[in-house]
């Protein structure tokens, strides 16, 4: 096959039928933006998730006159518990000034005495911040002597278990929905175009151009169609992200994260659709024969 | 003319043998046995759904025969694999009534397609493309588009892009049907002259005054039947 001429045939494709190839390309930016916010949407709330899941933690409440030595011990006990990876002591002076912090008020005046016990701040390891885990280390540390009570989100973690869990999955059924979409249309779109060619695949045929002489420029034509949907669509994520988060100060918006490489998934995305679009179209085509 | 004598002694380039194709149960060839050799002029006459169509797709192996075999140069339609097709379909010049020109380039790069599917170096197409426009009198229109030739001048076009590869035969399926008396003779002219230099030519048609003019060897397909008739049968 000539590597060139080929090569010279799918550019020139690409200029020859100009508003076919318009229409392709901005189906494909456009199915590819429909992709791109909802993959950002989808990380985003899934970041979302993990980052106040991030947050969950124990708190032990030790009972009164333990001495400092049973504290020792005590800590190095619930340090021992699987899954626990840090413990912060906390002592009665301690809660008192983080009441102070937090309320503004000295405990030691408004009540004479200090009633807010000394605790353990436990903080786990991801793996073990699910509401099943939680509750086994919530058992083992409660029923450690000299532990008066223990204490969790555990709403939270019911909701981060199963609510948001279970709206990630529709989430996730919506997302494999819309890509299921964008193919079909890129497809669709691209099928259009080459149909509009048909005649020209059959000629080539009858002239004795063989099947992969005649589907390379097509497919070269559908790589650039996909480039530039591609760069298209880079260009939309790009803008409409920078903007949103120099513009807006709601807080959600601080959330949008789009990493780089976001953008060369875009664009290769934009590149394979399109290739895949000449592909199953030109594949069609070819097949028939000359004379119907 | 002295046509006849290129036949017999001249190497056979097309044959079929007790071909029989049918179409869902709808017999469209019966027992056809017809053979060609190098440097022949035939007619194929018959009215409109007499298979004539069909016989010719049976020669670029559009169409497989349901029955028999059709030999063209080395390919049987036995033992020809579906990779072949193109190979066979390079060494026919195939020339249509709707002319079927890629209609996105130029009069030059439509010839200059021809060679580029064999694989032809480029300063060759150049060569051989240019001589062959020449040859049909289109040199001064290489560079136009499909849409802006007439109808006698976009046959001429289709012509050159099915000689440039030396042809073994160039099989035309009504090539002047589409065109008015005055081109149809030209092209009818530009035929005629590419068969005396040896080139094959089995022409599918309807119009027997131009049958009457040129005068050769006549085949008439009626009712999927093949028969070898005279200028005097001709009706």
């Amino acid at each position: 096959m000539q590597v060139l001429y080929v090569l010279r045939e799918g550019f020139s494709g690409f200029k020859r039928t100009k508003v076919p190839m318009i229409i392709a390309i901005v189906t494909i930016s456009i199915s590819l933006l429909l992709l791109s916010f909802f993959a950002i949407l989808l990380f985003n709330v899934e970041a979302l998730i993990e980052e106040i899941r991030s947050k969950v933690e124990l708190e032990t409440f030790l009972s009164e006159y333990l001495s400092d030595e049973e504290v020792v011990k005590l800590k190095a006990q619930i340090e021992r518990i699987d899954g626990v990876k840090e413990v912060q002591y906390i002592s009665k002076e301690d809660a008192a000034q983080i009441f102070y912090d937090e309320f503004g008020e000295d405990i030691y005046k408004v009540l004479n005495f200090n009633p807010l016990p000394a605790s353990f701040k436990i903080k786990l390891y991801n793996e073990y911040k699910t509401l099943e885990k939680v509750q086994s280390i919530y058992y083992k540390i409660k029923t450690i002597k000299g532990v008066d009570d223990v204490i969790y989100r555990k709403k939270l973690l019911e909701v981060l278990d199963q609510q948001a869990r279970g709206y990630l999955w529709i989430l996730f059924g919506i997302g494999v929905f819309v890509a299921l979409s964008a193919i079909l249309l890129v497809a669709n779109t691209i099928r259009l175009t080459i149909y509009a060619k048909r005649t020209i695949i059959q000629t080539m045929k009858l002239i004795g151009a063989t099947r992969g002489f005649i589907r390379t420029p097509f497919i070269i034509e559908g790589l650039l169609q996909g480039f530039c949907g591609g760069l298209i669509a880079v260009a939309v994520v790009f803008l409409v992200v920078e903007n949103l988060q120099t513009f807006l100060t709601v807080p959600v918006f601080d959330l949008i994260k789009v990493k780089p490489y976001y953008y060369v998934v875009i664009l290769s995305t934009g590149c394979f659709l399109g290739v895949l679009g000449s592909l199953i179209s030109v594949r069609r085509f070819i097949k028939t024969t000359v004379v119907q | 003319m002295g046509r006849d004598n290129f036949t017999k002694q001249t190497p056979l380039m097309i044959e079929l043998k007790n071909v029989f194709v049918s179409f869902e149960n709808q017999r469209v060839l019966e027992n056809v046995n017809f053979s060609m050799h190098q440097g022949e002029f035939v007619y194929l006459v018959g009215q409109t759904g007499a298979g004539k169509s069909s016989l010719l797709r049976l020669l670029y192996f559009d169409l497989r025969p349901t029955k028999g075999v059709v030999r063209v140069g080395e390919y049987y339609s036995t033992t020809i694999r579906e990779s072949d097709i193109p190979h066979i379909r390079r060494k026919l010049g195939i020339v249509f009534q709707d002319f079927k020109l890629l209609d996105d380039r130029n009069a030059y790069d439509n010839v200059a397609f021809a060679l580029h599917v064999t694989n032809t170096p480029r300063k060759e197409i150049k060569k051989r493309v240019l001589f062959t426009l020449a040859d049909v009198g289109l040199s001064h229109k290489r560079y136009s588009m499909p849409h802006e030739l007439s109808g006698g001048e976009q046959q001429r076009v289709v012509i050159a892009r099915a000689l440039v590869n030396d042809p073994i035969v160039l099989i035309a399926d009504e090539p002047t049907g589409n065109l008015d008396p005055t081109s149809s003779y030209e092209i009818m002219d530009l035929l005629w002259k590419i068969n005396l230099r040896g080139t094959a030519i089995l022409m599918a048609t309807h119009n027997y005054d131009l049958v009457k003019k040129y005068p050769a060897r006549i085949v008439q397909l009626k009712d999927g039947i093949l028969s070898e008739i005279s200028l005097n049968q001709l009706q």
